[in-house]
This record gives structure tokens, sequence and C-alpha cells, in this order.
């Protein structure tokens, strides 16, 4: 069983947070990893910082240029994710990233340098499943046993998820609302009808994220999917305390037990 | 038309450029455009309505003038202007905005949306969202809204919200950010009416058909004053709209040799300049596969041109195509050459040009002399210059006294 499929396994919801690397520096970042995979994080999304991250909000989008202002390498990126996975090698690592730095870094790459890093799966918004980039990466990531995960919307329509699922392993990243990232306070109404269908349709764990910042709005929504994803919330603790590193470590850590306590099991 | 293919589309892909290449909650919504479109440009009622609106509102056809005394200026080939300047509104932008309004219309959407640098695109969406009752915004960067304060009043004017983008550099890339941002957001309700060849498929194609109407009364128009075709075609390239929708009926015309003039800024450096086609590389930008001015991380590198309508670090992926395949050739004017030769035609010609199209001009000056006199040249006059005045004043140095 794959590191990303054993974390569903469990009954209980995974709570996966994300940070963008880079912010507010290299070093930094991965103290903040530790911090929230010791307040309990199953899986930690890996954000590559990028110039026009058109699928993110404000707060994800400040993270990048805090980020950018650090010189940016892909080799810098892969060994602070390496860092990261010699503190905990038993948590899985998924990078969060937009096409256009892996392109330019050549598929391959990056794909054995990310797997050697720990990575265990790639989420990229801006790669639909239906172009010839996905195929040649997909079949790259799966011959290192590295999932690429896909974003399914509530745009969504059933024949397009059929089309997705055969690219698709790990687990499905459900978008919970329109729009980019960012804190929203209300959840739409069909949330758990639509991760039912998505469930059914993948046969794979479905991660909510865009939206979830609360311990009660994940505590509502992990009844019904395997995963949380929480970006901005956790990236905005960031952005207001980065600046004194202990107590920015502090916080991470308290939020990071404030979500994953409210996680439960799931009635499905 | 067979041999035409070579240039068009395959499943929205021009060459290796092109695709669709945006975030999920997207797509739907461009699939959707892409379905509509299809149906529409055969609908005889689309069609007779777009003939309705650039005839009777933007005031189609419009001219081709012999600049005669520029031709005498600058001493070589006969110059000839496509005078999109005398659009309503004035710039080739609403030929791509009434069409669109019109899909959007059809669609049954109630808002519409579009990211503008220099403004004209805004203007022209701002005015056709008067015109069709469109609850309308406008994504402009904080330093266009400084460098076209008359078009951002004009916006306003016309009832669209215009918004400032102060992300990044604040100028026509983060406004684009933006609008794909709102579009997300508001993708069901709402039109994103993409102002340039550039963006996921479809918009480079619809954008280049509705903007190939300058191409096309251009060659009739020239033919019927010449009885020939022009030698040179030549028009600034940002995204590429103009230049575009002006190449297209010249594809398969290999003896006219055609050019695209792009921003050479005030420099090579990175930042100082936005050539796409000389620095950039293979990318992923705004949902298209194209090239696109980035560093060794793969960054995209924040785009530099006195020209507001011109500063965009990509380029529409079909100008890619044509660039890869040796079809049209693309060159640099610098601001200081773009600025000589907007001053230059204001009082050679008596036209005051878009900052954009200087950029052709300077470049077709050049071309001129070195054709020589038999030879014609056709440029693409893609807007006028009334949003540039007071950055070119205070660039150049005119003080108030000093137009008085």
């Amino acid at each position: 069983m794959s590191a990303i499929k054993s974390v569903f396994s469990d009954s209980k919801s995974a709570f996966i947070p994300y940070i963008s690397l880079g912010d507010p520096n290299y070093d930094l970042c991965v103290d903040w990893a530790d911090a929230l995979i010791r307040g309990g994080a199953d899986i930690l999304e890996l954000g590559i910082p990028f110039s026009d991250p058109v699928a993110d909000g404000p707060v994800i989008q400040k993270a990048f240029k805090r980020a950018l202002a650090n010189p940016f390498s892909m080799d810098t990126i892969l060994e602070t994710t390496e860092k990261i996975h010699s503190l905990h090698p038993h948590i899985p690592l998924v990078y969060l990233t937009y096409f256009n730095p892996i392109f330019h870094y050549g598929f391959e790459k990056f794909a054995e340098k990310a797997k050697i890093a720990g990575i265990q799966g790639m989420i990229i918004p801006d790669l639909p499943y239906d172009t010839p980039e996905t195929d040649e990466l997909f079949k790259s990531l799966k011959r290192r046993g590295v999932d690429l995960i896909h974003l399914v919307t509530p745009a969504t329509p059933l024949n397009r998820m059929k089309g997705i699922r055969d690219f698709a392993s790990g687990f499905i990243y459900y978008v919970t609302s329109y729009g980019v990232t960012g804190e929203r306070k209300s959840i739409s109404a069909d949330l758990e009808d639509r991760i039912k269908t998505t469930k059914e349709v993948f046969s794979l764990p479905v991660s909510a994220g865009f939206g979830i910042s609360a311990p009660d709005q994940a505590k509502e929504i992990s009844q019904y999917a395997d995963g949380i994803i929480i970006g901005s919330a956790v990236q905005r603790i960031i952005e207001e305390n980065g600046s004194n590193p202990s107590l920015c470590r502090k916080k991470l850590e308290e939020y990071a037990q404030s979500i994953s306590g409210s996680l439960r099991g799931k009635n499905l | 038309m067979a041999k035409e293919r070579s240039f068009t589309e395959k499943e929205g892909y021009f060459g290796d450029f092109g695709g669709r290449y945006s975030p999920e909650i997207l797509t739907e919504a461009l699939i959707e455009l892409e379905d509509t479109y299809n149906k529409l440009r055969k609908d005889k009622k689309f069609q007779k309505d777009l003939e309705f609106y650039r005839r009777n509102y933007i005031g189609r056809p419009s001219p081709l003038t012999y600049a005669e005394k520029l031709t005498k200026a600058w001493g070589g080939a006969k110059i000839w202007l496509k005078r999109e300047d005398l659009n309503h509104t004035g710039a080739h932008k609403i030929n791509n905005t009434i069409g669109q309004a019109l899909i959007a219309k059809a669609m049954g959407k109630r808002r519409i949306i579009a990211e503008t640098g220099a403004g004209q695109h805004g203007v022209a969406t701002a005015t056709v969202g008067a015109l069709f009752e469109f609850e309308t915004a406008i994504f402009m960067g904080e330093e266009d809204l400084r460098r076209q304060k008359l078009n951002a009043i004009r916006m306003q004017m016309l009832g669209a919200k215009v918004i400032g983008v102060s992300s990044g550099t604040a100028t026509l890339k983060d406004a684009t950010s933006e609008a794909m941002r709102d579009w997300a957001l508001n993708v069901s309700n709402t039109h994103y009416i993409v102002g340039s060849v550039i963006g996921p498929h479809p918009f480079p194609t619809i954008v280049r058909d509705f903007q190939k109407v300058v191409g096309d009364e251009s060659k009739k128009q020239f033919k019927k004053e010449n009885d020939k075709l022009p030698d040179a075609v030549v028009a600034c390239v940002g995204g590429g709209s103009n230049a575009m929708g002006m190449y297209y009926a010249f594809l398969n015309d290999k003896k006219v040799k055609l050019y695209g003039v792009e921003a050479g800024g005030r420099g090579s450096s990175p930042g100082e300049h936005s050539a796409t086609m000389l620095f950039g590389k293979t990318g992923f930008l705004h949902g298209t596969k194209t090239l696109v001015i980035q560093d060794d991380g793969g960054q995209v590198v924040p785009a530099h041109s006195v020209s507001a309508g011109l500063d965009y670090p990509g380029v529409g992926p079909e100008h890619a195509h044509l660039h890869s395949s040796g079809r049209v050739k693309y060159e640099t004017v610098s601001d200081q050459g773009a600025l000589d030769a907007f001053m230059e035609v204001c009082r050679i010609e008596g036209i005051i040009p878009a900052l954009e199209t200087a950029h052709a001009f300077r470049f077709a000056k050049d071309l001129a002399k070195e054709l020589g006199k038999k030879k014609d040249i056709l440029i693409c006059l893609s807007g006028r210059g009334d949003k540039d005045v007071a950055e070119v004043a205070r660039l150049v140095g005119l003080s108030q006294g000093d137009l008085i």
C-alpha cells in the first residue's frame, strides 16, 4: 500500500495542511512543516512558489511573493523537501505547484528528484487531465510510484470525472467552492452529495479543500470527506507571525492540534 | 483552402502551442464557450448581427489611407495605413468585444469582465457592456491606471466598475490573473471577454476570428486601389490581436512579408523589455502554452514597455507558432524609438497614433528604406493615441507652457 493510501485506511479523516515553501525563507519553512506535523498533520502539502498563481487567492499570492523574494531554484525546493522528509519520514509529502516551473525543469528530472526528496504525490491546478503533458507526466510519476492527484470542482460534470479517472491516483482533491483558495464562512449545501458522487466515480479517497479554516467546518466536512485540506488559514498564521519564529511555530502547532482534534470518524 | 490548415488550430493547438491549461473550475465554461461559438460561427443570424454592429456601430469598413507625407519623408516604399484608429472607441479592440458580447448574450450571461493594459480593451468592453446592458467589471493594474487615466475615466462613464490590481507588477499580466480569479468565482453568470489572442482555448481562435476583419478588409481595399497585394505588412505585437487579425488574410500569400514589432523597452536585461519572441522560452501562462519571458526557475519575469498595451511577458500561441514556422518575422523597437515615431507621425501625417502602433511605425521607417520606392508597406494603425498624450508629453518633456 502506498504511503498516501495507508493514511486513508484509518477511519478518521486525514488532516492535510499546506505551506508555501520559501516563506519567509527556506530554513524557517522547515520549522513550520515540523510544527504542523507535530500538531497532527497526516499528509503535508508543500507549495512550490510561482509568479502567477491564477488559482490562488490573496493569502497564498502574498506567500508566494514573500517566497520569491528569496532566490528561487528547483534544486533549493528539492533540498528543502528532503530536509522536511528526513525529519518525519513517515508523513507523506505532496507538492502543489503550477505547471510552468516543472516543465521548465524537465518532467523526468523533476519526477526522479522529487521522488528521492520524499514526495509521494503531485497536485497541479493548471494541468487538466486532457492535455498531452498530463499523459506524459502521469506515466513518468506512475513509474516511480508517485501519485498524480487531480482536482474535481462543483463545476466538473460526471463525464469529465470519468475522463479524469484514468489519470488519478492517491486521492481526489475536491474543491468545495467556486473561485480561488481562501477562507470562507459558508460551505455549499450540496457538498456532501458531490463528495459522495466523487467517491463513487473514482473509488479513491476524497479530500476537501478551498475555503476551510475553522475547526467546526473541518469537523462537519470530516463526516463525509476522507481528508480536510487547509491552506490559506495556515498560511495566514505564517503571514501574521513569521517574523517571530518561535511564536509562529507554537501557533502552527496549536492550530494543527485544534483541527486534527476536531476531525472524527466518517459516517459514510 | 486546404493550404490554410497548416496555420490554423487543431483542437485548440497551433503547432506545438495553444491548448487549454486553466484551473479545472473554468473548464466547463471554456467548453460551453467553445460549443456555443462553434454553433454561432455557422449561424446566419449571428453573422448578420455581427455585420450590423460592425457597419452601424463600429463604423466598418475602416479606411485604408495612403500616407503620402510619411512616404515622402521616409524616402522609400509607399506607406499605407489600415485605420483601426477610426473605429468607434478608437482602436481595433471593439471588433472583438462586439463579437464576444453577442456570444455572451447567446449564452445567457448577465455579467462581463475583462482585463486591460492600455485601457482600449477596457473601454471597448465597457462600451458593449453599456450597449447590451451587461454588468461590467474591468481589471486594470495600478501602474496602468496611472498611465492611462483617461481610459479609466471613460470606462467608469460607460458604467463599468474599474478594479485596480496592485498584486505583482500591477500591470497587464496581473490584471489578467485577477480577471481569471474573478471568472473562477462567478463563472455561472459571467463571461470573461479576453482582449487578445491569448488565454486558454478557445479564446485565441475566437479573438483571431473577430479580428480577421482587419486583414480581410485591408486585402480587398489594397487590391482595389493597387491591383496587387502589399509587399510587406507590419503590426505591433503585445498579446497580438491586431497583428493576428491583420496577418490572417495574408498567411497563404507567401510573397507578402509579414512583420510583428514587439517592445524592446529600454534594454535587453530581464524586466527591461516585452520582447517575447527574442527572449521568451516555451512555457505555460494564463491557460495557454506559448512563449513566455521567464527566468531559469520558470518564474515569469515582469515585462516593461513605455506602452501599457505591449507590456505583457507572453504572446498569443498562434504568434508563437508563426514565429517558429518562420512565416512572420518578429522585430523589436525601443521605448525611445517608439516615442520618436509617435512624434514624427503626429507632425508629418497629422495622425496621433497609439504608442503601441508607434513601435510598428518606427520599424516600418527602416523597412521602407530597405525595400525601396517600388514597394508597398501596409501598417496596421491599431488605435489612436489620445490615451497616450499625457504620458508622452511627460516623457518627451513637453510642459504645459510648451503645449500652449
